[in-house]
C-alpha cells in the first residue's frame, strides 16, 4: 500500500512538470470507467491502476461502481455518456455482461476498451484480461504436488457461467487429469466470489469429507475463507488450500504463511489497469491496437510473497 | 428544511378539502393525491443538480432517467397495492427473476415467439403471488414471512431452469424496445411504464376495487363487515403485484438484452424505499401511486444526479440512506403535529 501511495506522489509530483500539455498530447481529457463491484480487491486493483496512470498523463477519470448489478451498470453507463467522456472503459457486471453499454458508446463514437471479460456479440475496440487456464492449472499443480499426488479434493468455483468461472476450472481440470491418484470428491459455486461463502461452502465440504487435502478456491477471498473453515475445524496440518487473483489481503497472509492458504496466482491487476489507459489513448489516436490482451499472473507462494506485498504487480 | 416541512401541512390540507368539495379546479396534487411534501422534495432536487452540474438540465438525460427508473417503477406500482393494504411484498425481486428466466427458456430454448413467452413470465409470476396471496389469507401467515418463503423459493427456480447460468439470444427487436425513443421520446419499454402508472392511478380513484384497499389497510375487520371480500381482494393484490414484478423483468431483459438468475437482488428494498419516500404508510391505509411516481423519480434523479456529479459509490449509497431517514422522519413528523 505505502509503495502505491509513493508512486501516487511520484505520478502527481511528474503530472505538475509536465503540465496540461501532456493532457492535450495523448488526445483524451475524460475516461469513464464502470466497475462491477469495488468490494472487490481485484477490481478495485485495476481502478486503482487506471485512477494513478490517468493522473500521471493529466486524464480525469469518472469511476462508477455498479454493486454487481447489471442494470445499474447500463444506467450508470448513460450518466457517463452525458458527462463528454472521450473514452470508455467497460468492466461488465452480473453473470449476463450486457451488450448495452457498449452500443451506447459506439453510437457516440467512443472507443470500448473492455477489461476483464466482453459481453457476447458485442466486442469492443480490444478485450484486456487475465490468463486463467495456465496459472489455474499451475495452482493446482503445486497443490497436487504438495499433496504427493494423492488424496481428495474439492473446488469452490467462482460465480457459475462467468468466463474466470469456466476458465479456472477448465486449467485445474487438466492438473487433475494429470494425475490419476487425485480424487475430485466435491464441487461447489459461490454467488459472488466472497470470503463467507467460502467459509460456509467449505464448512459444508469439510463436514462431508473429513479426509480432504486439496482446496481449490478460485477466488483468493474464497480460498482464504475455506481456510479459515480448515483452522475451525482444526484439520490444518493436512489440507492444502489454494486460491487466484493476488488480491492484498491474500498476499498479506501468504507472506505471514500462518494458515492452510499457500498459494495462488497474482494477477497484474495495476498493469491491466495501466494497459487499459494506453489502449484507450492508442484508439483515439487511431493506432492498431490487438483484439485481445492478456497479461499473465505469476504464481506466488510463501516464498516469493513479500515482493508482491512491497509492490503489487 | 423548516420552511418545506410547514409547506407541506400546508399543501396536504389544500389537498384533502379540494379532494372532498371536488371544486373542479384543477390541482397538480390532487393528481399525486396528498404527496405534496415528496413533490417539492422533487423539485427542489431537481433545482440544485441544474446548478451543481451542466449536463443534468437537459430533454436527453431526462430521457435517460426515465429508462432508468423504468424497472423501479413498474415494481413500486404492484409495492404501492401491497403495502396499501397493510401488507409487504418481499418477493419481486426474486419472482422479477423468475419471470426473466422462464421468458428467455421459452423464447430462446424453446423457440417459442415472444409474444407466448411473454405470456408465460406473467403467469408464472401469477401463480407465486396467487400462491402467497393463499399462504396470508387462508393459512394466516404473516406477509413478511410467507412472502420471505416465495423469495427464497422463486430464487431457487429461477436459478433450476437453467442450473444458474445466463441466456442470451433474443430477437434483435426486443433489445431495440429499450433504445430506441419514438418520436425522439418513448422507448417501448418507457411508455409501458407510463401505461402502468396511468392505469393504476384511475384503478386506484375511480374504482370501486381501488378504493376499497384503502378501507382493507385502514380496517380489514370493518372492510368485511362492509361488504368488501377481504380474502379474495388481497389474493388478487399479491397476484398484481407479482405480476407487475414479471412485467418489470421482461423490460429488463430488453434493456440488458440477456438473462440471468441472480438479476433483482434487493430490488423489493428499492420498491419500498420508493413507496415509502413517496409518503405511502408501511401500516397501510394511507398514500397511493401518485405519491410513489414521485418517490420512484426522486430515487431515480438522485442517483442519475450523484452519478452526473461523479461522487464517490461509498458516499452515494451514504446519501441515498439519509434521504430514506429525512422522508420517512417528515412523515412522522407532519403526523404528530396532526
Amino acid at each position: 500500500m505505502k509503495s502505491i501511495i509513493k508512486a501516487m506522489f511520484a505520478a502527481t509530483a511528474i503530472a505538475g512538470i509536465a503540465g496540461t500539455a501532456s493532457a492535450q498530447g495523448v488526445g483524451i481529457e475524460k475516461i469513464g470507467l464502470a466497475v462491477p463491484n469495488l468490494q472487490a480487491d481485484y477490481f478495485n486493483q485495476i481502478k486503482l491502476g487506471v485512477e494513478g496512470y490517468a493522473k500521471k498523463l493529466g486524464i480525469e477519470v469518472i469511476t462508477v461502481d455498479a454493486k454487481g448489478d447489471t442494470n445499474t451498470q447500463v444506467s450508470q453507463v448513460q450518466d457517463l455518456l452525458t458527462q463528454g467522456i472521450d473514452a470508455f472503459i467497460y468492466i461488465p457486471a452480473g453473470a449476463a455482461a450486457a451488450t448495452v453499454p457498449t452500443r451506447l458508446a459506439r453510437a457516440e463514437g467512443i472507443p470500448v476498451i473492455n477489461v476483464d471479460r466482453e459481453p457476447e456479440g458485442e466486442p469492443g475496440d480490444t478485450v484486456i484480461y487475465g490468463e486463467n487456464i495456465l496459472s489455474s492449472y499451475e495452482v493446482c499443480s503445486h497443490l497436487i504436488g504438495l499433496a504427493e499426488g494423492k488424496g481428495k479434493m474439492v473446488i469452490i468455483h467462482g460465480q457459475k457461467g462467468t468466463t474466470p468461472e469456466v476458465q479456472r476450472y477448465e486449467g485445474c481440470k487438466r492438473a487433475i487429469d494429470e494425475n490419476p491418484g487425485i480424487e475430485l470428491v466435491d464441487q461447489q459455486w459461490t454467488q459472488m466470489w466472497s470470503p463467507d461463502e467460502g467459509f460456509s461452502i467449505g464448512q459444508n465440504m469439510l463436514q462431508a469429507h473429513p479426509d480432504i487435502k486439496i482446496i481449490f478456491g478460485q477466488a483468493d477471498a474464497i480460498a482464504m475463507g475455506a481456510a479459515k473453515a480448515v483452522e475451525g475445524a482444526g484439520l490444518s496440518d493436512q489440507i492444502f488450500v489454494g486460491g487466484y487473483d493476488g488480491d492484498v489481503a491474500a498476499l498479506e497472509s501468504l507472506a505471514k504463511c500462518d494458515t492452510p492458504f499457500i498459494v495462488t496466482a497474482t494477477q497484474s491487476t495495476q498493469a491491466m489497469g495501466v494497459l487499459a489507459v494506453n489502449s484507450a489513448i492508442a484508439v483515439v489516436n487511431d493506432a492498431v491496437v490487438p483484439a485481445r490482451q492478456i497479461p499473465n499472473a505469476v504464481l506466488t507462494t510463501c516464498e516469493n510473497a513479500q515482493k508482491f506485498v512491497e509492490k503489487h504487480p | 428544511m423548516g420552511s418545506e416541512l410547514a409547506q407541506t401541512d400546508v399543501g396536504d390540507t389544500v389537498t384533502g378539502g379540494g379532494e372532498q368539495k371536488e371544486t373542479g379546479r384543477f390541482k397538480l396534487s390532487n393528481l399525486f393525491g396528498g404527496s405534496t411534501g415528496p413533490l417539492l422534495g422533487l423539485i427542489a432536487l431537481c433545482i440544485v443538480l441544474s446548478f451543481a452540474t451542466d449536463s443534468f438540465l437537459s430533454l436527453r438525460n431526462f430521457l435517460n432517467i426515465l429508462d432508468q427508473i423504468t424497472v423501479l417503477g413498474i415494481i413500486a406500482v404492484g409495492m404501492t397495492f401491497v403495502i396499501l393494504i397493510g401488507g409487504i411484498d418481499l418477493s419481486v425481486g426474486s419472482v422479477l427473476a423468475l419471470s426473466m428466466m422462464v421468458l428467455g427458456y421459452l423464447n430462446i430454448v424453446a423457440g417459442m415467439p415472444m409474444g407466448i413467452a411473454i405470456i408465460g413470465a406473467l403467469a408464472a409470476s401469477a401463480v407465486v403471488g396467487i400462491v402467497a396471496g393463499i399462504l396470508i389469507t387462508e393459512f394466516k401467515v404473516p406477509a413478511f414471512v410467507a412472502t420471505l418463503a416465495m423469495m427464497s423459493i422463486a430464487r431457487g427456480l429461477a436459478n433450476m431452469i437453467t442450473d444458474g447460468s445466463q441466456l442470451i439470444g433474443f430477437p434483435p427487436w426486443f433489445n431495440l424496445s429499450a433504445i430506441i425513443r419514438h418520436g425522439g421520446f418513448l422507448t417501448t419499454t418507457v411508455a409501458i411504464m407510463l401505461a402502468v402508472f396511468v392505469v393504476a392511478i384511475l384503478f386506484q380513484r375511480y374504482r370501486a376495487g381501488g378504493r376499497s384497499l384503502y378501507a382493507i389497510g385502514g380496517n380489514p375487520e370493518v372492510a368485511r363487515l362492509a361488504g368488501i371480500n377481504v380474502k379474495r381482494s388481497t389474493v388478487l393484490v399479491y397476484m398484481f403485484c407479482a405480476m407487475l414484478a414479471g412485467l418489470a423483468g421482461v423490460t429488463l431483459a430488453a434493456r440488458l438484452d440477456a438473462v440471468q438468475p441472480s438479476i433483482g437482488i434487493a430490488y423489493e428494498l428499492d420498491a419500498i424505499a420508493a413507496v415509502v419516500i413517496g409518503g405511502t404508510s408501511l401500516s397501510g391505509g394511507t398514500g397511493g401511486v401518485g405519491g410513489t411516481i414521485i418517490g420512484v423519480l426522486i430515487i431515480g434523479v438522485l442517483r442519475n444526479g450523484l452519478n452526473l456529479l461523479s461522487v464517490s459509490p461509498f458516499l452515494q449509497s451514504v446519501i441515498i440512506g439519509l434521504v430514506i431517514v429525512l422522508a420517512v422522519a417528515a412523515e412522522t413528523f407532519k403526523h404528530r403535529k396532526k
